[in-house]
């Protein structure tokens, strides 16, 4: 579906361990307007397509308790209209065009993702320079579109078993930064946002200084340029956003939370705080999750599905993010399947990995992983716009995609096992069960 | 301001010169190289270069879920399934850590018409991913163990999908609309059916349904030619063409509701209620193809679709909604679906219906297919950017017997749609009082407002079986 938050993709590092010749940085033409915007270029014939994606630095990261989840309505409301383009007109001209879009709001910035062939790129950089600064909030498309996301929460949390566990673990994991609610935000906040406190958080963060603009495949880069300088360029500077200073404190013992649900099956879930992607401990630990929890022959699962038969499915790991996050693992129980037990398999595994770390050969997996990954990830011209816009966004540096290779493979495989003793500790641990209640058994 | 705006628009759309570089025709789809392995298999290929990996696509008609007899549902799932759990040569644990190892995919599944098996590696690891994709298909091993396993893991998978009420509207609309028919038989089997099933019955289809002289395959990437044959003759080359005649590949026409048909499922802790509407649609490769995309797709196949606009866009009374025409060789199905608050149910479902009616009644304007032309136009090129889609496109193609060019015809013939021939499409299509109708809901809340509709018949979700 389409403009829905990055809530449940867990977008684990993928990262590269080397680069196809046919895309290398310096098929990346830089631009910086006066005001502020990067721009980033990428010239590719393959096929008659252009991908336009826009990043804005603003995400759940940025809320506050009364405006959580209100970045993510700002996503959708980027598509009802403008004091220029009335409500709905976004979409209708696109698609007239030939174009398609959609979106996606994460925990550090939202992102706007638009398909469409050659013909249509004027006409698509007038629209998105558009939105950038002049969004209407007409009251009543306000108030509809706050019935959107109220149902969006309804499907994706409260009728999703895993989705409501996730929720609360990490709410209870995380106490004081703004991680501690999922992008979609609490109902009560939904039901209750002011329309002028929407549009003060629009203004702060919707400004070029606070944007990358990524366009790639089937174009000229220097016609390009000059429709975007023409239509960028009288966007006025902001002043920059407000910091994000909340550091998230230690946690002191495990935690738990427990939730009684009507259900068939049960659900269990564990995470650990964990570094921020530019933290050095960041690529060990990405690594070990692959050994750990990727793929029918890692540990647990080969434990948990495949030899106690405890389990439908497992996964998890680290993801990228501009503060520290939380290094998880998703189990899917099978019915009646008994969660203590679980835990301390899960126990078990992890007591290896901190004692004797991954083999040689789990690591040369590790990396192949990494690899494979890195490919599918630029098979399209719009896989390309979202790593280059995301790199960027992440570590202030696209350029970091294309030697990220050198930083995997200087990781030295006993850092693997610090990390897991470092990170992975008891009193590190929140654990979160979910009990059906009623039902068929 | 809105005006200075649409001026500058209308300039810089006019200013917009330099077309694309332009294309020779007859490439939304390369045509491939044809090779014709010694035991008869037909493999097509495409050299791409771009990036080092490689992508295989390879299905065997007649191996898919339609093939299951009404007591052995979800032997086909079974066994696409169990062929990447042990070989003669390994076992489950070597397969899963052969591909992990080198960052490689491998899915065997089924399809109703046929079985696919999906291969996707780095191009150094494409011999090693053919060497156990062969093994695969041509020696699996069916142990006990491994069945058991996954026969558990499939009745608790189906245990699961009714916590999910998105998920569970599909499988009772497809039991509700589709009956005995093959194509109701679901890939996951039912309870009943897993309950009973033994590995024998599973081993039994494999024997019948999987054989070279039914399989079609397709290989794209960062490969030459000669290699790819020579590593194909070593692995695929291999898999022996049984004696006797293969086994009937045709699903019968599909069924067509005669009236209405509605079902209500009572799930009493959902906070929302789900629909799915179906009615007849047209075959794979049917004359009404295109204008019967262009109809739908302004109808619910994307944003601004109607059903989109009205439901969501205007109303807020849901996420999404969307309707779509979905074809075998044998038929096709028109379905609608969406979801709302409990209490919205009643006024979602007026709306879609009354959708539909404008619909049939014929209701496109000029303009709106001049959009959706450009729109499936606009939007083809990405269907086949990537390996994977090519190869996927390609053993399509040959399945269905429509060629390679069926995609250029297909894109001219969908420029010249007409809004007269968009409104004869869905005058035949959009079903008027002649439907199945299911909804997934809370039954004491949303009971009430669909008494309306007619007499429902109405089911428990902690019931078994769809």
């Amino acid at each position: 579906m389409r403009k829905r938050a990055g809530l449940l993709a867990l977008a684990l590092a993928a990262l590269a361990l080397s680069l196809p010749a046919a895309f290398t940085k310096n098929d990346v033409k830089v631009h910086t307007l006066a005001n502020g915007l990067k721009v980033l270029l990428v010239e590719d014939h393959n096929i008659p397509s252009i991908a336009l994606y826009t990043f804005f630095r603003v995400g759940s990261r940025n809320e506050r308790p009364g405006l959580t989840g209100v970045s993510h309505f700002i996503e959708h409301m980027m598509f009802n209209g403008t004091a220029a383009i009335g409500p709905g007109e976004f979409d209708r001209r696109m698609e007239f065009r030939g174009g398609s879009n959609n979106a996606y709001t994460g925990d550090d910035f939202t992102a706007y993702t638009d398909w469409f062939p050659p013909a249509a790129l004027e006409a698509m950089i007038v629209m998105e320079a558009d939105r950038m600064q002049g969004l209407a909030f007409v009251p009543e498309v306000f108030e509809s579109e706050r019935g959107v996301i109220a149902s969006e929460r309804r499907l994706s949390v409260e009728n999703d078993n895993d989705s409501i566990l996730g929720e609360n673990v990490r709410a209870t994991a995380i106490m004081a930064h703004p991680y501690h609610w999922d992008v979609i935000g609490w109902m009560s906040d939904i039901l209750s946002w002011r329309r002028d406190e929407v549009m003060a958080y629009y203004r702060t963060y919707y400004a070029p200084g606070n944007a990358v603009l990524v366009v790639a495949g089937d174009l000229d880069p220097v016609k390009t340029l000059d429709l975007i300088k023409k239509y960028y360029e009288p966007i006025k500077t902001s002043p920059p956003p407000p910091p994000v200073s909340t550091v998230e404190p230690p946690q002191l013992g495990p935690k738990s939370v427990l939730i009684g649900k009507e259900a068939q099956a049960p659900g269990f879930q564990v995470v650990w705080h964990a570094p921020s992607a530019k933290d050095p401990d960041f690529l060990p630990l990405a690594i070990l999750a692959r050994p750990l929890l990727e793929g029918e022959s890692s540990r647990l699962y080969r434990r948990l599905v495949r030899d106690e038969q405890l389990a439908l499915d497992i996964g998890g790991g680290a993801r990228e993010t501009i503060d520290p996050l939380l290094f998880s693992i998703y189990v899917k129980p099978r019915p009646g399947a008994d969660l203590d037990r679980i835990d301390r398999v899960i126990e078990e595994e992890l007591d290896k990995v901190r004692k004797d770390g991954i083999t040689s050969r789990e690591f040369e997996k590790a990396m192949n992983g990494v690899r494979s990954d890195f490919y599918r990830g630029l098979q399209t011209v719009a896989g390309r716009a979202d790593q280059l816009g995301t790199y960027e966004l992440l570590y202030g540096d696209f350029g970091k995609l294309f030697t990220v290779m050198d930083d995997y493979a200087a990781v030295k495989i006993e850092r693997v096992r610090e990390v897991a003793a470092k990170y992975l500790t008891g009193n590190n641990k929140t654990t979160g069960k979910l009990i059906p209640e009623g039902g068929a058994k | 301001m809105k005006k200075l705006i649409g001026t500058a628009l209308v300039l810089a759309l006019a200013l917009l010169l330099v077309p694309p570089p332009a294309r020779p025709a007859g490439t939304a789809l390369p045509a491939p190289e044809k090779i014709v392995l010694k035991n008869g298999l037909t493999v097509f290929f495409l050299k791409n270069s771009d990036l080092p990996t490689v992508s295989l696509r390879l299905i065997v008609r007649g191996a898919g879920s339609a093939f299951d007899t009404a007591g052995t549902e979800g032997a086909a799932g079974l066994a696409a399934a169990l062929m990447t759990k042990g070989t003669a040569k390994m076992d489950a644990e070597a397969i899963a850590e052969a591909l992990d190892f080198m960052g490689a995919s491998l899915f065997i599944s089924t399809t109703d018409e046929y079985a696919q098996a999906s291969g996707d590696s780095l191009a150094e690891h494409l011999p090693r991913l053919l060497e156990i994709v062969s093994d695969c298909l041509t020696t699996p091993a069916f142990k006990d163990d491994e069945f058991a396993k996954e026969r558990a893991l499939r009745i608790d998978g189906l245990k699961a999908a009714k916590d999910n009420p998105g998920q569970a509207v599909r499988l009772y609309f497809q039991k509700a609309y589709f009956g005995g028919h093959p194509l109701g038989r679901l890939d996951s089997g039912t309870e009943a059916s897993l309950e009973q099933m033994t590995v024998q019955t599973v081993k039994d289809f494999y024997v019948k349904r999987y054989r070279p002289d039914r399989a079609i395959a397709a290989v794209v990437g960062a490969v030459d030619g000669p290699a790819l044959t020579a590593l194909l003759e070593r692995t695929l080359g291999a898999w022996k063409n049984p004696a006797g005649a293969a086994p009937s590949d045709i699903i019968p026409p599909l069924p067509a509701p005669k009236g209405k048909s509605l079902l209500l499922v009572d799930k009493p802790d959902a906070t929302q209620a789900y629909f799915a509407l179906g009615a007849p649609g047209y075959a794979m490769g049917d004359k009404i193809t295109p204008p019967a995309a262009v109809m739908n797709t302004l109808l619910g196949g994307r944003f601004t679709s109607w059903l989109n606009t009205e439901l969501r866009i205007k109303r807020g009374l849901t996420y999404g909604a969307s309707s779509t025409f979905r074809t075998w060789a044998a038929g096709g199905l028109f379905s609608a679906g969406s979801y709302t608050k409990n209490d919205k149910i009643g006024e979602m479902l007026d709306i879609t219906l009354g959708l539909l009616d404008k619909a049939a009644a014929g209701a496109f304007t000029a303009e709106e297919v001049e959009s959706s032309r450009n729109y499936i136009q606009g939007q083809f090129p990405r269907t086949l950017e990537t390996n994977a889609s090519k190869a996927g496109a390609y053993v399509r193609l040959a399945f269905y017997g429509l060629g390679f060019d069926y995609y250029d015809a297909y894109m001219a013939a969908i420029g010249k749609v007409t809004p007269a021939e968009v409104n004869k499409a869905a005058a035949a299509l959009i079903p008027k009082d002649r439907y199945v109708l299911v909804v997934v809901g809370k039954a004491a809340d949303i009971g009430p407002q669909l008494r309306k509709y007619g007499a429902w018949q109405e089911k428990k979700i902690s019931a078994p079986g769809f």
